[in-house]
């Protein structure tokens, strides 16, 4: 996804510290939509040992879902719960009609049955919704921008980062101090045990991708104002989240955040510097982390 | 053996057991049918499956015969199909050496892809490999632009070779049997690595990686030479489409070019040899026969592809081999 640039202006363009720190929050806000997505494919993959490749069409359907919640209730704020919650329920289904039958095979079944779906689903949202793009509006207290001296600050991109950070406590504090939280990790360490001790670990895994498809769902939905609504707006999603996930380590949440936030900034300046590299800086930074850490920064040793 | 055989054991195949002959003896049938299918379909669409199949068959030396799974065969396609290309728009080369090229140029992307990602297992390098494949689209599409063209593609003239005897490619039926000989040669070079020492390590790697580790193997290497020998077909395949095509056009780059030689490969079933060569003849004829009818191609094949994985993992000729190997099971045992 391109970062959105104020300053693509002709000729030549002065580099103020304003312009690098209104860059740094573009990429921030960027980089927040990286992290919830890449979190979400990185707690599925800890968790099921499936690599989600329907999650930009999970993406997809999240920014869908706003679209069509905000139009029946006129609200921002229940289209996004709305948005949420019908995006993990139809991620549910999806896992436990279909997903759970391939679970003990090999890795490349899940896989694929994910990349099916991820051709399926996009041309069923073509059917009912068009091929034409939908706009999502901005929340009325998000409109615009506040101004700190020469700096301006777009609301709803500070509101971008805000909304990352809290995400994040809330799945740290859930992981470490619920019940089920500290359940997902066993499971994600070793499941046969979890099972040995009486714990239905079937639903575990169930809750488990809810979660991670409610991430993506969230993604889309927070990034449906930014950027055009369109059928296939998830596909190159998938790509960059796994770029972000090798980038800090497949399964490893601190991984995601970091790779999430430094792709953001990657993406912002090179838009900013060179905008016909954008897209491939991305690749770039991942071949380069990839050369100086293979497991990713965060990776842990023998997961790969 | 012991009595309880799982399906991997079934379909896995030994120098000259039974698989093997029926591998063998079914990739002459399909030559030979190769030899009238210009008769029974159009051409255009016979000279499609014939590279498409070679493409597949490149493809499964990764998946199905080493267990590595890449989606960044597009890359490899593209490569070839771009250096092919190349060459004859900038140096006015021939096709033969144009095919060179594109070889080359498949092997290159192999090579990088090899080195970044060799160690890498399983989704780990799907991902990888998808990434980088994804980063040659891009580059040819705009930083690369002055070179290929973007998005529109880089045009070729009307193409003959004159070595060893002259051949009109512009003439549909002579480009197919171009195309055919190169392929059928391309399948018996495969069908010869396949059956040495190394394609039976790969086999190896695929069912036991530890193991073959323990005897001795360089795992490694092993699996970086597949990968370059994926590569170096992928790229082949890429020449003649771009000279089927007249072009090196950026779709052949788009991601969704490695998903559709994973969906062939799997229909036809990837623990086979002939497997992808059949799943592409089935899946681009199914193609070109329901896009007459509808515009939901995409919608279809999504639907029907996750059938296939929950009902039929195998694929086609895994699943005949299969039913085959069930048949025989109490007088083998």
């Amino acid at each position: 996804m391109p970062a959105p640039s104020y300053f693509e202006k002709e000729g030549v363009m002065e580099l103020s510290w304003e312009i690098i720190l209104m860059q740094v929050i573009m990429g921030l806000a960027l980089g927040a939509i990286y992290v919830l997505l890449a979190s979400g494919l990185s707690i599925i993959f800890g968790l099921l040992d499936v690599l989600n490749f329907a999650h930009g069409t999970f993406y997809m359907l999240g920014a869908y879902a706003m679209f069509t919640a905000i139009s029946l209730c006129g609200n921002f704020w229940v289209g996004l719960v709305a948005a949420v919650v019908i995006v993990s329920l139809i991620g549910a289904l999806f896992e436990m009609t279909l997903l759970k039958r391939l679970y003990g095979t090999d890795q490349i079944y899940p896989l694929l049955l994910c990349f099916g779906l991820g051709i399926f689903i996009p041309d069923i949202v073509k059917m009912i919704f068009g091929l034409i793009g939908k706009v999502v509006d901005y929340p009325s207290m998000l409109q615009g921008a506040s101004f700190v001296g020469n700096l301006i600050l777009p609301k709803y991109r500070i509101f971008l980062v805000v909304l990352m950070a809290l995400v994040l406590l809330a799945l740290y504090l859930f992981m470490k101090k619920t019940s089920i939280g500290m359940i997902i990790r066993a499971a994600t360490r070793d499941r046969l045990m979890v099972n040995c001790l009486g714990i239905n670990v079937s639903r575990v895994w169930t809750v488990g991708f809810m979660l991670g498809i409610g991430l993506a769902a969230l993604a889309g939905a927070v990034a449906a104002p930014m950027v055009q609504t369109i059928p296939n707006m998830g596909d190159e999603m998938t790509v960059e989240a796994f770029v972000v996930v090798v980038i800090g380590g497949l399964g490893s949440l601190g991984g995601a955040a970091l790779g999430g936030l430094i792709l953001g900034q990657v993406v912002s300046f090179v838009s900013l510097l060179a905008p016909d590299w954008s897209n491939v800086s991305i690749f770039l930074t991942m071949a380069l982390i990839l050369v100086l850490r293979p497991r990713g920064l965060f990776g842990e040793e023998g997961r790969d | 053996m012991s009595a309880k055989q799982n399906t991997q054991e079934v379909t896995a195949y030994k120098p000259y057991s039974w698989q093997a002959i029926l591998e063998f003896r079914a990739m002459w049938v399909l030559l030979a049918l190769g030899l009238v299918l210009p008769f029974v379909i159009s051409k255009p669409l016979a000279t499609e499956i014939m590279i498409y199949a070679l493409f597949a068959l490149a493809f499964n030396l990764m998946l199905g015969h080493t267990g590595i799974i890449s989606f960044g065969h597009a890359g490899y396609l593209g490569a070839g199909a771009y250096a092919g290309a190349m060459v004859v728009y900038y140096g006015g080369v021939g096709v033969w050496v144009s095919l060179l090229a594109a070889m080359a140029g498949g092997t290159v992307i192999a090579v990088l892809i090899g080195l970044l990602a060799v160690k890498r297992k399983g989704a780990y390098f799907a991902m990888i490999s998808l990434a980088i494949a994804q980063m040659l689209y891009f580059l040819a599409l705009s930083p690369f632009k002055r070179w290929t063209d973007g998005e529109d593609s880089l045009k070729l003239p009307p193409l003959s070779v004159d070595f060893p005897f002259h051949i009109d490619l512009s003439d549909q039926l002579s480009l197919y049997y171009f195309v055919f000989v190169i392929v059928a040669l391309a399948v018996l070079v495969q069908w010869r690595i396949l059956s040495s020492p190394f394609g039976h390590a790969l086999k190896g790697i695929r069912e036991n990686e530890d193991r073959i580790r323990a005897c001795g193997f360089n795992i490694t290497r092993i699996k970086f030479l597949s990968i370059v020998y994926s590569g170096l077909f992928s790229g082949l395949a890429g020449g003649l489409l771009a000279i089927y095509l007249g072009a090196a056009s950026i779709t052949i780059l788009f991601w969704m070019t490695s998903g559709i030689v994973v969906m062939q490969t799997v229909l036809g079933g990837t623990h086979t040899f002939m497997g992808p060569f059949i799943g592409t003849a089935v899946f681009l004829y199914l193609r070109n026969a329901i896009s007459n009818y509808t515009d939901r191609w995409e919608m279809w094949v999504g639907a029907m592809f996750m059938a296939l994985i929950l009902l039929f993992p195998e694929g086609i000729w895994g699943t005949v081999m299969q039913k085959i190997g069930e048949r025989r099971r109490p007088s083998a045992s």
